[in-house]
C-alpha cells in the first residue's frame, strides 16, 4: 500500500477514483436506490423477474468474492443456498414471520459457514472444491431424511399465502434489492480496504502472501463467511420467489454452474464482471431456456469459448480498450496532468 | 499511502449508510403506499383467453413431455376459432413452457407466466417436481389451475394438506391415479401368476417413494403380501447391490418400484449382472413409455407396468371429438413415434381447461373459474370426471390398469404394451393374461 514517488515515473500518478468513476459511482448509488420503487410503477412480471435477476447477481457476487478475489474456487456453494432456504422452512414452522425468518435464515447460513470453515479451509485448490461439494451432498442428505422438513418430498412455504400476491411479490423484491445492495457495498468497501490488496495477494500466490506477511487465515475465514451469508440469503430468496422447495433441487450443483457462468463470462476477479455476467445469464435464460436441450448446449459451448478465448470475460474489452471503471476499487496509473494540484499526490 | 484526496477514504461507508437510511426510508414508504403497489398484468381486460401449459421437455422426466407438441397442437386446432362464452366471443392462446424437471424452474416459469403473460388458467402436468411447484405459484397468485400425473397423494399432502382437510385449496385442482388404485391393479395383476407372494420394493425418498410406503405398503400386507424393504434410497443412487442382494437373500418373487428412470435402468442391468430374477417385476413411473424399455433392451421385455391411458380406452376428447384409438394412430402417424400413455391425460387437461371457461358467465374471473372447476363434469380420454365424489375436493381418483410390456411379431415397433386386467375402470377391455418375467 505504501510507495515512494521516486518509484513513480516523474510523468504517472497512481489514482484510484477518476471523474469517470466518480459519476458512475453516483450514478450506480441513484440506480440503486430508484430500483427500491419499481413495484410502484410496474408491473407484476418486472418485479418478479427483477427478483430472480437480483438472486442471481448475489449468487455472481458472491462466487466471484470468493473465486476471484479470495482465490478459493468453490463447486459447493449450494450448501449454503439449501441451508438458507432450509433454515427458512424450519423458522416458519416455528412461528417466526416468514420475512424475518429469511433474514435470519442468512444469518444462519453464515453461522454454518463459521462452522465448516475449519473443516473446509485447510484445503486448497481442487482439493476444496471437491470438499465444498462433498459438504453441500451431505446435506442434501441429511435434509432428505428429516420427515420434519418433508424429506426427498420437497416442501412448500405455505406462510407466504397469508400476503396478497402483489404485497408479496414487493416486499420479496425489497428486501432482495436490500440484499444485494448490502453485499455489493461490504464488497466495495473491502476491496478498498486494505484487506482487499492482501486477498488479491492470497488469489496470486497464497505462500507468497504469507511470506510478505498478510495474514492468510482470518481473511480466508471472512471472505467465506460473508459467502456463505451471500448464499444463504440467495437460498431464502429463492425459496420465498418460488414457495416450492427439494433437497436434490436446492441442493443440487447446477447453482455452481451458474455462477461460474455468470462470473467466467462476465469476468473473474472485477467488480463489474460478475453483474455484467448476471445480467447476460439472466437474459439467455429468457429468451432461450424453453428450447429445452439446446439451451443447455448453448450455455456449455459460450462458457467454454469464453474460457477459451477470452478468459478475463466480457468486462475486460471495456476496461482495457476504454480504462473503463465504474467503481474506484482499484488502483491504476494515470498520466499526470501539468497542473499544480497534481503534485499533492505526491507522499 | 497515496492519497486520493478528492474523495476521502471513509467515503464506501458513509455510501453505504445512505444505501441503509434510503432503502429504509423508500421501504417505508412502500409499507405505508402498499395500496398503491402496480396490479397483477393483464387480468380482466382484453377478449383474449390465454392458458398456460407446464410440463418437463428436458431432464430427467423429460420422456412424459415427449408427446406434448402434437397434443398441443389438437388443443390449438380446436381452440382455433375462440370460445364463445355468455355472448362473448374469446380468442384462445396456449403458452407452453418446460419446467426441466426442476422445481425452482417450474416455479420460475409459472410466475412468468402468471406475471408475464397474464394466463387465466393454468394446466401443468407429469411429475410432482413439475407440477407441486407450478400448483404453488398459481395457489399463491390466486390462478386457477388443474393438473395431472402425479399420484394424487404426492400433489396434496406433498404440498402441505392435512389428511382432515376436505378442501385444502382454493384455485389448484388435480386429477390422477392414487394409491388405492395401484392396489388394485396390482392384487389383481399379481394373483395371475403363481408366486410365493414376496414382495421386494424399491421406494426412493421423494415425493412418490414416500407416499407409496406411507400408503401401499400396510395395504399389500393386509392381503397376505410380504414386504421385503431394504429402505428409502436417494434418487442418482449407482450402486444397488445391498438391495440385491437382500432381495435374493430373502427369496423375492415379486419386484415393485416407483424410481426415476435412469436410477430403474441403473438397478434392472445391476439386478441382471448378479442374478436377481423375480417372477414378476412391477414397476411405475419409469416403464411407462415404449422409449424407456427398449433402451433396456433384452431385459425390458415382461416388466409388469401399468397404465392411466391406452389406445383401447373406450372414450373421446370432449373438446376435439377424438376417440382414443384416433388419438394413438394420429400420434403415430405425424410424430411417427409409437403411442405413450401420456396423449390421453396431457389433451384431458384441455378438455377441462375449455369446461372450466366455458362453465362461467365471466371467463377473466378467476376466483370464479376456480370454483367451477370444483363442481365439473367432463368426458375426456382418461374417462369421466367428475369434481366434488372424492378423495377430497380439489382431487378426482382416476384408474390405473395392471399391463405388461411384451414382443410383438413382424410390427412397426418392437414392444407394445398389453392390459391384463381392469379393476378400476372395466369399461376397458382385457388383452392378455400377464405372464412371468422371463417365460
Amino acid at each position: 500500500m505504501t510507495s515512494t514517488s521516486a518509484d513513480v515515473p516523474a510523468l504517472w500518478a497512481v489514482r484510484r477514483s477518476s471523474t469517470g468513476t466518480r459519476i458512475s459511482s453516483a450514478a450506480l448509488l441513484a440506480a440503486g436506490v430508484a430500483l427500491f420503487a419499481v413495484p410502484f410503477g410496474f408491473a407484476a412480471g418486472v418485479v418478479q423477474q427483477l427478483t430472480t435477476l437480483f438472486i442471481f447477481m448475489i449468487l455472481a457476487v458472491m462466487w466471484n468474492a470468493l473465486a476471484g478475489y479470495g482465490g478459493q474456487v468453490s463447486v459447493g456453494q449450494q450448501a449454503y443456498l439449501g441451508s438458507g432456504a432450509y433454515a427458512t422452512i424450519f423458522l416458519t414452522q416455528h412461528a417466526v414471520p416468514p420475512y424475518l425468518a429469511v433474514l435470519l435464515a442468512a444469518v444462519a447460513s453464515a453461522l454454518l459457514a463459521v462452522l465448516l470453515a475449519p473443516l473446509l479451509l485447510r484445503l486448497r485448490g481442487g482439493q476444496f472444491a471437491v470438499g465444498s461439494w462433498v459438504v453441500a451432498e451431505t446435506l442434501a442428505l441429511l435434509v432428505a431424511l428429516d420427515a420434519d422438513l418433508g424429506g426427498g418430498t420437497g416442501i412448500s412455504l405455505r406462510g407466504l399465502n397469508a400476503y396478497a400476491p402483489n404485497l408479496r411479490r414487493a416486499y420479496t423484491y425489497w428486501i432482495t434489492l436490500a440484499i444485494l445492495l448490502l453485499l455489493l457495498g461490504l464488497v466495495v468497501y473491502l476491496l478498498r480496504h486494505r484487506m482487499g490488496v492482501a486477498l488479491q495477494a492470497i488469489r496470486d500466490d497464497e505462500d507468497a502472501a504469507a511470506a510478505l506477511g498478510v495474514r492468510t487465515g482470518p481473511l480466508k475465514f471472512g471472505l467465506f463467511v460473508l459467502a456463505g451469508f451471500g448464499c444463504g440469503a440467495a437460498g431464502a430468496l429463492t425459496l420465498a420467489n418460488t414457495l416450492f422447495i427439494q433437497p436434490q433441487s436446492i441442493f443440487g450443483v447446477q447453482w455452481t454452474a451458474y455462477m461460474i457462468f455468470m462470473v467466467l463470462v462476465g469476468g473473474i476477479g472485477t467488480f463489474e464482471g460478475p453483474i455484467l455476467g448476471a445480467i447476460l445469464f439472466f437474459l439467455l435464460q429468457q429468451q432461450f431456456a424453453q428450447y429445452g436441450a439446446g439451451y443447455l448446449i448453448g450455455l456449455g459451448i459460450i462458457a467454454a469459448g469464453f474460457a477459451l478465448y477470452l478468459p478475463r470475460g466480457l468486462w475486460s474489452l471495456p476496461a482495457d480498450r476504454l480504462h473503463l471503471r465504474l467503481l474506484p476499487v482499484g488502483y491504476h496509473l494515470q498520466r499526470r496532468v501539468a497542473r499544480p494540484s497534481a503534485r499533492r499526490s505526491d507522499v | 499511502m497515496i492519497n486520493s484526496p478528492e474523495i476521502p477514504l471513509s467515503f464506501s461507508a458513509s455510501r453505504r449508510s445512505l444505501l441503509r437510511a434510503l432503502g429504509a426510508g423508500v421501504t417505508g414508504l412502500g409499507l405505508a403506499a402498499c395500496g398503491k403497489l402496480a396490479d397483477d398484468g393483464a387480468q380482466a381486460t382484453g377478449s383474449t383467453l390465454k392458458i398456460g401449459f407446464v410440463s418437463p421437455r428436458t431432464g430427467p422426466a423429460a420422456s412424459f413431455g415427449e408427446p406434448d407438441g402434437y397434443v398441443l397442437s389438437l388443443a390449438r386446432k380446436a381452440f382455433a376459432g375462440g370460445l364463445t362464452i355468455g355472448g362473448t366471443r374469446y380468442d384462445l392462446q396456449i403458452i407452453d413452457r418446460d419446467g426441466q424437471s426442476n422445481p425452482q424452474r417450474g416455479a420460475q416459469v409459472a410466475n412468468d407466466l402468471i406475471n408475464s403473460d397474464g394466463v387465466d388458467l393454468m394446466l401443468a402436468t407429469s411429475t410432482p417436481e413439475t407440477v407441486n411447484p407450478v400448483s404453488d405459484a398459481c395457489e399463491a397468485a390466486g390462478v386457477p389451475c388443474i393438473s395431472t400425473v402425479v399420484p394424487w397423494e404426492a400433489w396434496y399432502f406433498g404440498r402441505g394438506a392435512k389428511p382432515e382437510d376436505k378442501q385444502a385449496f382454493k384455485y389448484t385442482y388435480h386429477f390422477c391415479f392414487g394409491v388405492e388404485q395401484f392396489h388394485q391393479a396390482y392384487t389383481h395383476l399379481w394373483p395371475q401368476v403363481p408366486t410365493n407372494k414376496k414382495v421386494g420394493v424399491m421406494w426412493p425418498n421423494d415425493s412418490d417413494g414416500n407416499a407409496i410406503r406411507a400408503a401401499l405398503g400396510p395395504l399389500l400386507a393386509k392381503d397376505g403380501y410380504t414386504i421385503v424393504d431394504p429402505g428409502a434410497y436417494t434418487d442418482g443412487t449407482n450402486d444397488f447391490s445391498a438391495q440385491i442382494a437382500k432381495f435374493k437373500a430373502e427369496g423375492v418373487e415379486i419386484f415393485n418400484t416407483f424410481p426415476i428412470p435412469p436410477d430403474f435402468a441403473t438397478f434392472w442391468r445391476q439386478a441382471a449382472q448378479q442374478g436377481f430374477r423375480p417372477r414378476i417385476a412391477q414397476i411405475a413411473k419409469t416403464g411407462l413409455f415404449p422409449s424407456q424399455v427398449e433402451a433396456l433392451g433384452d431385459i425390458g421385455a415382461g416388466l409388469a407396468s401399468a397404465a392411466y391411458w391406452t389406445p383401447t380406452y373406450p372414450y373421446t376428447s370432449a373438446l376435439t371429438k377424438v376417440s382414443s384409438k384416433e388419438l394413438a394412430d394420429g400420434y403415430q402417424n405425424e410424430a411417427g413415434k409409437q403411442w405413450s400413455q401420456q396423449l390421453g391425460p396431457s389433451l384431458a387437461l384441455f378438455d377441462v381447461a375449455a369446461a372450466a371457461l366455458r362453465a362461467v358467465a365471466n371467463p377473466k374471473d378467476r376466483a370464479a373459474v376456480a370454483k367451477a372447476i370444483g363442481t365439473l363434469d367432463v368426458q375426456t380420454p382418461v374417462g369421466r370426471l367428475r369434481w366434488g365424489k372424492g378423495p377430497n375436493g380439489n382431487v378426482v381418483a382416476t384408474p390405473i390398469l395392471g399391463g405388461q410390456w411384451v414382443r410383438t411379431t413382424g410390427g412397426k415397433y418392437p414392444l407394445d404394451f398389453v392390459l391384463c386386467e381392469n379393476s378400476s375402470d372395466p369399461n376397458v377391455p382385457v388383452a392378455a393374461q400377464l405372464k412371468a418375467y422371463g417365460a
